[in-house]
């Protein structure tokens, strides 16, 4: 079992950490006296309390590992079942029974899983090195794989028995379609009712309407009569008894009708909230773009504006003038003082 | 999803048979022969049922005819019967299986409303059935053969569902806006700094090394 495994690791680690500290205890102690032992003392006390906190983790997280093997174990065993049903014999009872179960327990270890991970997280504040907290992360985030694996199993196995439910429908209303049609709707609320006439009835009616065809139209209500109080007779002790649940289930469908409709306008009401969120965030990044804009036609009007006095200073000739002037002038008076 | 009858009958509660106040078939969906016989088959079944519905209650009562009347044409049928009997006036209607019975049974309760409105207390008296027509049944009939129309919760239900979906494509369409104003504000941040640089060159070129 790899729990078995994991457990042994951790203990392992545990005992290499306790001598490492033994080993560091006689070095301080050989260095300071006064010292050593308080400081001593106290660090086998931390390394106690750490070793303590880190069996505690250990022991949680092997509980939690083992829950998750045997939550997979019977999610194996509900597979199985949920393959192998027939059109007959239909274990529903004990699929239901062990898919409560199997909710259960997933709960719970998540709730187990959340524990170990705040634990975990508030235990960092004893001065533990980081390699134990990065491990107690690590084992932390396998357990919560492994957890959601199996969840995602558990799914798949619920979706492949809707499947197989669905193709036993199919088959069975296939095989019987007039006689007996009382399992493929069962959440029809007359099927006692069309259970009772169907049993009671089928085998009357059809006669009863076939006889009624061949004869006159005449002999046909008449017929009708004795053919239908028949099954309804029977059919009205059931009624009696359907009448109340059926009063009640009425109630009861506008009621689920009525909050469906609560629900939804509330949905609706959060989907118009974050509506609102996203397209005011998108605002502030609309008045972003538009100063960057203005920024932009700033920058390039200045830059036109130097351009152009850039321009001006080109096709005017004035310095040059002035320039060439001064030189013609040196040059005389070089000329002027040299020669004469 | 369909009505085939509406029906309204003033109940006795001594067990004799009911009288039928209003009538309003559709069988256009039967072959043409058997369309008499199944106009007799409803009104016997809406007799029946309306005499074991006591007064004040609900009921509906699902039907497997196998109709075997002529071989080549659809011979089994659903029916539910739901009949609604309130102080003595009972509303029959005829549907098949796939129709809310909440509908059904909120349409019935019009259908008694708009006669007690229309006919007020004369029906109290009547003592055989009645063979002139009520329009307001064959409309109600072809109006509400779909049961949204019956049922306001349905109606709204539906509504709210189409505005949900529209809300989902809107905020998609308002993320897309979301990634493409991401993306204008980059270009624009970029244009800015662009200018910027043109801008300080050109400041540049004006000043030192004046044309010599």
């Amino acid at each position: 079992m790899p729990v078995k495994v994991a457990q042994s690791s951790f203990r392992d680690r545990t005992q290499e950490f306790l001598s490492v500290a033994e080993r560091l205890k006689k070095s301080i102690t050989s260095g300071s006296n006064q010292n050593g032992p308080s400081s001593s003392s106290s660090r086998p006390e931390d390394k106690r309390s750490v070793a303590a906190h880190q069996s505690e983790f250990n022991r949680r997280a092997s509980k939690v590992g083992l829950g998750i093997h045997q939550t997979s174990q019977k999610l194996s065993k509900l597979a199985k079942l949920a393959k192998r049903t027939s059109v007959f014999d239909d274990p529903t009872m004990e699929i239901q029974e062990l898919t409560a179960v199997i909710k259960q327990d997933i709960t719970a270890l998540n709730s187990a899983v959340v524990d170990l991970q705040l634990f975990c997280n508030s235990r960092t504040e004893g001065g533990v090195s980081s390699d134990t907290s990065s491990h107690s992360t690590t084992v932390v985030d396998d357990l919560k794989n492994r957890l959601m694996s199996t969840t995602k199993e558990f799914k798949d196995v619920l979706t492949m028995r809707t499947e197989n439910l669905k193709v036993h429908e199919n088959r069975r209303q296939l095989f019987s379609s007039t006689a007996s049609k009382d399992s493929p709707n069962p959440f029809v609320r007359q099927r006692p009712l069309a259970a009772a006439k169907s049993a009671a009835g089928a085998s009357n009616n059809l006669p009863q309407w076939a006889n009624g065809s061949a004869s006159s139209s005449q002999l046909f209500p008449r017929k009708q009569v004795d053919g239908e109080s028949q099954p309804l007779l029977p059919q009205h002790q059931q009624q009696q008894q359907q009448m109340v649940p059926l009063q009640d289930s009425y109630m009861q469908s506008r009621a689920e009708a009525l909050q469906n409709v609560e629900s939804t306008i509330h949905e609706l009401g959060t989907i118009f909230n974050q509506l609102a969120t996203l397209v005011s965030q998108q605002g502030e990044i609309a008045i972003r773009i538009d100063e960057n804009m203005d920024d932009t036609l700033a920058n390039v009007e200045g830059a036109q504006g130097a351009l152009l006095k850039y321009l001006n200073s080109i096709s005017s000739n004035r310095w040059l003038m002035i320039k060439i002037f001064f030189v013609l002038i040196l040059f005389l008076m070089f000329f002027l003082f040299f020669v004469a | 999803m369909k009505i085939t009858s509406l029906l309204i009958l003033k109940c006795h509660p001594e067990g004799s048979d009911p009288i039928i106040l209003a009538n309003a078939s559709d069988v256009s969906h039967f072959g043409y022969f058997q369309r008499s016989s199944i106009r007799e088959f409803i009104v016997f079944v809406s007799r029946t049922v309306a005499k074991r519905t006591p007064p004040g209650q609900r009921q509906s009562v699902q039907h497997e005819g196998g109709l075997h009347f002529v071989v080549d044409f659809i011979s089994s049928l659903e029916y539910m019967v739901h009949s609604y009997n309130r102080n003595g006036l009972c509303a029959i209607g005829f549907m098949d299986g796939h129709y809310p019975v909440r509908s059904a049974f909120s349409l019935l309760n019009q259908m008694l409303d708009e006669y007690q409105k229309s006919f007020g207390e004369s029906w109290r008296t009547a003592q055989a059935d009645s063979t002139q027509n009520w329009p307001y049944l064959d409309e109600a009939l072809t109006k509400f053969q779909d049961p949204a129309e019956a049922d306001k919760l349905l109606k709204i239900q539906r509504e709210l569902d189409e505005t949900k979906i529209i809300l989902h494509k809107t905020i998609d369409s308002v993320l897309a806006r979301g990634e493409k104003l991401d993306s204008l504000v980059e270009k624009s941040s970029d244009l800015s700094a662009a200018s910027q640089m043109f801008y300080n060159q050109a400041k540049r070129n004006n000043q030192c090394c004046s044309i010599l």
